[in-house]
């Protein structure tokens, strides 16, 4: 081995060198004459491209839980000219992948696959939306992997933490269930799938959205042909109870005998993404715990080895949006953990924050941002998310400056009304004859079992 | 089909760094790895878990970036960061838009050059790696199957058959001794690969790598270490308790051919034949035909890596969750009838052709994200390190495909033959300490 030409290593890191413009590349939207709306944009790191076909309802305009997503489970399955079989394999040679599925706002349709088979994906796309035959063999197999699923979810801590702190924050709103009964699975019809499929999936009610190595003009043109004669009524979304609101915190324990660690999860109502306090949010989230530099990652997991993953997140959903803090942490400090949230949660709502903590957390938001256009499947999450939510057109590209120009008091501001720590629903998941005592300490504490009932 | 022609230019360095760039100037943006050539094979007998402890501590601090600045320097440039241990490597890696791409080899090189950890560091990243074991593996349904439960069932080399996770006891051994002798020995420029992708020009990206790794000592003695199997004789098998899941569940592992062998790409292709999706013979055939099994999945590296991230002896792993009112020997019996017809009957040109024609797609995909999908060019990083490292060639990433695609029908029935017999397998049953609860299910 030759020996390295010595050089000076420097003792300070070097600065950043003057900023790129950051160019959204130009994309093509379209609402075809039925009224599906269109979204390409060009990107030619492979020769692939990816998408999704939304539908703007999901499970929370269901007649019964979880209806949505089987319903999207089982369109895969066979259509009035394909059997599953046929489907597969016809993925399998287009070099394609695809999903179907649910949440609580949309039902969707996710494809990728080579651009030399663009056309044919497109056909299987379009077929899956207007003509699924729902096989009662299909539904059949499909019901009982998802009672099995359902069953190891049940066991799952991460799981049953989402689950009882989506229950508590609201109540009688279908937002509640993020995951149905095995009772509930049991009872779905062939009939109601077919229901929910034809009120939903309709041109009026879809948002495809592409990205990839393809001439936008030429996919356009492709997707006209291949979706214009399509036409289906639509239904109009239902009204909801409001969720509750909530006074004074309170611990929700979840039972889970022989568990070797807790996982705390504790949140609050906040907002959702059309709301103009969601960059604020969103910046005040990363400077508490929505990065690995937070304040969070900093306390809990790098000065007192409490826990691996601790995160903040900022929940939105389309109708209402959340705050909510979890970690999964020691059995034995699960006091000292949820002491450490607080203060943490209230130095946020009572300081403001200095200005080297600012323009790093702006900085970051900023550049994550950007990160986002490097890829196929970047660029077309950041297009399902600006037109599925109905931002303004300028979105993307007004981002970086927005979350420049955010200053400390409007940080503050947002801490002080959405990090609502006096009234913030605690959950615990774990062994209760371990982490009730703790747990108390910050609040009436309702029990329940893994499946719900309270105990 | 059209051949990929990726720009990748590459250097190395006096002290035996190898530096690859692979520039792409479409968005500002650029991913910046450092991969070391260790992994959790290496790591010393009686420290099980050292080589990922030792992850954690490459964030505790070196010389002119205290605890925490790497982190620090990396979000707040509009960056984020990641490293992860596997069974050949350690990688290091963040994406950052381009104006910061400096700033990260300044950070890479100091720790390259000059770890500067305490015992307090030591003891903080111990009780976060017991935490991560647990959120991972103790307290999870099926945690840790079957990466963790089939190999020290199907190997007999230590290298291969540990705990790779660690015992908690052996995580408790280590010492601030063992960090800095683990890093003086492997830690070096010349066991490490640096890679530039996304908006670097390669002239500028050799040149800061020269400036800021260039004086960095490479260790003349780099260890060489004997990960070889001895050959196995007959099936291997072990039982295992589920402690929150309800299902039974069942790890299937074959011993794979050497890596970069004309059966190496006849097992690939066959591989996805077998685990491909919906499409792929066991799922078809257990999940939705017999409907013995609710879930299948598997795979070469299954299911921490694929066939081309790995340098050693390795598994062919089918991880089967099947319903409870069969017994593990029925669902196996289904598995081998699955085997069997491959063996009898090979896999006819139409079907083989559309296999190919999947794998050639994912492998487009693992180049664009892959494991790490919000870095952007993860699986370029990822394989051209691996192909560095391991074949000392990071063009082999245009050209590697060229070996499956020439994959022949008699070659798939002979690796078949061959490597799918209960000699060359283990099998881990894992069985649910508790009955699930009978309601609901038909």
């Amino acid at each position: 081995m030759a020996t390295a030409t010595p050089e000076v290593h420097a003792v300070a890191a070097p600065a950043l060198a003057p900023e790129q413009p950051v160019v959204w590349p130009r994309r093509t939207v379209r609402t075809l004459a039925n009224g599906m709306q269109v979204v390409l944009v060009e990107s030619h790191t492979i020769p692939k491209f990816s998408g999704q076909l939304l539908f703007r309802s999901g499970n929370a305009v269901a007649e019964s839980p979880g209806l949505a997503d089987m319903t999207a489970t089982v369109a895969r399955t066979g259509t009035a000219s394909r059997s599953s079989r046929q489907i597969e394999e016809e993925l399998r040679r287009l070099g394609a992948d695809l999903g179907t599925g649910a949440g609580a706002d949309s039902s969707s349709i996710s494809f990728g696959g080579l651009v030399e088979f663009a056309t044919p994906l497109l056909d299987l796309v379009a077929d899956l939306a207007r003509n699924a035959s729902f096989p009662a063999t299909e539904l059949e197999r499909e019901r009982r992997q998802q009672i099995e699923a359902l069953r190891i979810e049940r066991a799952t801590p991460g799981f049953l933490a989402g689950e009882r702190l989506r229950k508590v924050l609201f109540g009688a709103h279908p937002y509640a269930v993020i995951s149905p009964s095995e009772e509930q699975v049991a009872a779905y019809t062939r009939e109601a799938l077919e229901r929910y499929y034809r009120a939903h999936y309709a041109p009026e009610n879809a948002l495809l959205v592409a990205a990839g190595d393809f001439p936008g003009g030429e996919m356009l043109a492709r997707i006209e042909q291949t979706f214009a004669n399509w036409r289906a009524p639509c239904q109009p979304a239902p009204s909801f109870p409001a969720p509750p609101s909530h006074s004074g915190r309170r611990v929700h324990l979840v039972h889970l005998p022989g568990s070797v660690q807790t996982q705390v999860l504790l949140g609050n109502h906040a907002i959702t993404r059309k709301h103009p306090d969601w960059l604020p949010l969103t910046l005040a989230n990363s400077i508490f715990g929505g990065a690995f530099n937070s304040r969070l990652v900093m306390n809990i997991r790098e000065q007192k080895g409490y826990t691996y993953s601790p995160r903040s997140s900022a929940s939105p959903l389309r109708l209402h949006g959340y705050f909510s803090v979890g970690a999964a942490v020691r059995n034995d400090v699960v006091a000292a953990t949820l002491a450490e949230l607080f203060y943490e949660l209230d130095r946020m709502r009572a300081l403001p924050v200095g200005d080297d903590e600012l323009t790093d957390a702006r900085n970051y938001m900023s550049g994550v941002f950007s990160l986002g256009l490097a890829t196929q499947s970047g660029l077309a999450g950041q297009l399902v998310n600006l037109y599925l939510n109905g931002l303004p057109e300028d979105y993307l590209e007004t981002y970086r400056e927005k979350i420049r120009g955010l200053t400390s008091a409007e940080v503050q501001a947002a801490a002080r009304k959405y990090f609502d720590s006096a009234n913030a629903q605690i959950v615990v998941v774990g062994d209760r004859a371990q982490v009730e005592q703790q747990a108390a300490l910050f609040g009436p504490v309702t029990a329940y079992d893994a499946q719900g009932n309270q105990i | 089909m059209s051949k990929l022609q990726i720009p990748i230019e590459h250097t190395q360095l006096a002290n035996g760094l190898r530096v690859v760039v692979a520039p792409d100037h479409a968005a500002p943006v650029a991913t910046v790895g450092v991969y070391y050539n260790i992994g959790f094979r290496l790591e010393p007998q009686g420290r099980s878990g050292f080589a990922h402890l030792f992850e954690h501590m490459m964030f505790q601090g070196s010389e002119n970036a205290g605890k925490m600045m790497h982190i620090k320097l990396v979000n707040s440039s509009g960056g984020v960061l990641n490293g992860s241990t596997r069974y050949d490597v350690t990688n290091y890696f963040q994406s950052v838009p381009s104006n910061a791409v400096e700033r990260m080899l300044w950070l890479e090189a100091d720790r390259m050059r000059a770890l500067k950890v305490d015992d307090e560091n030591l003891r903080n990243q111990r009780d976060v790696v017991k935490e991560e074991v647990r959120v991972n593996v103790l307290n999870q349904p099926y945690g840790g199957f079957p990466w963790l439960d089939l190999p020290p069932v199907a190997n007999r080399n230590w290298a291969n058959a540990h705990n790779f996770y660690g015992d908690f006891s052996d995580l408790d051994a280590a010492t601030l001794d063992d960090v800095q002798a683990f890093f003086r020995t492997y830690y070096v420029p010349n066991n490490a690969v640096l890679l530039l992708l996304g908006d670097v020009k390669p002239a500028d990206g050799f040149a800061l790598a020269q400036k800021h790794f260039g004086g960095i000592q490479p260790n003349a003695k780099l260890p060489q270490a004997d990960t070889s199997e001895p050959p196995q004789t007959e099936e291997r098998r072990a039982n295992v308790e589920e402690k929150f899941g309800t299902l039974p569940a069942l790890a299937i592992g074959y011993h794979a051919p050497k890596r970069r062998t004309p059966e190496w790409h006849a097992l690939a292709i066959l591989d996805q034949a077998l685990h491909g999706g919906r499409a792929g013979r066991v799922y078809r055939q257990l999940v939705l035909e017999k409907q013995v099994a609710v879930d299948t999945e598997g795979g070469i590296h299954y299911p921490l890596g694929d066939v081309f991230d790995y340098n050693g002896p390795m598994l062919m792993t089918t991880r089967i969750l099947h319903k409870p009112e069969f017994t593990p020997e029925q669902t196996i019996a289904e598995f081998d009838a699955v085997i069997a017809e491959v063996q009898e009957k090979g896999i006819a040109g139409d079907e083989l052709e559309p296999v190919k024609v999947k794998f050639r797609s994912d492998y487009y995909s693992s180049l664009e994200g892959g494991l790490g999908g919000y870095i952007p060019r993860f699986g370029l990083m990822h394989y051209a390190a691996c192909f560095t490292l391991f074949d000392g060639d990071p063009t082999l990433v245009n050209t590697i495909l060229d070996g499956f695609m020439a994959v022949t029908p008699e070659a798939v029935q002979a690796a078949a033959q061959k490597y799918l017999v209960p000699q060359n397998r283990a099998i881990v049953v894992r069985t649910p300490a508790k009955a699930a609860v009978a309601k609901g299910a038909a």
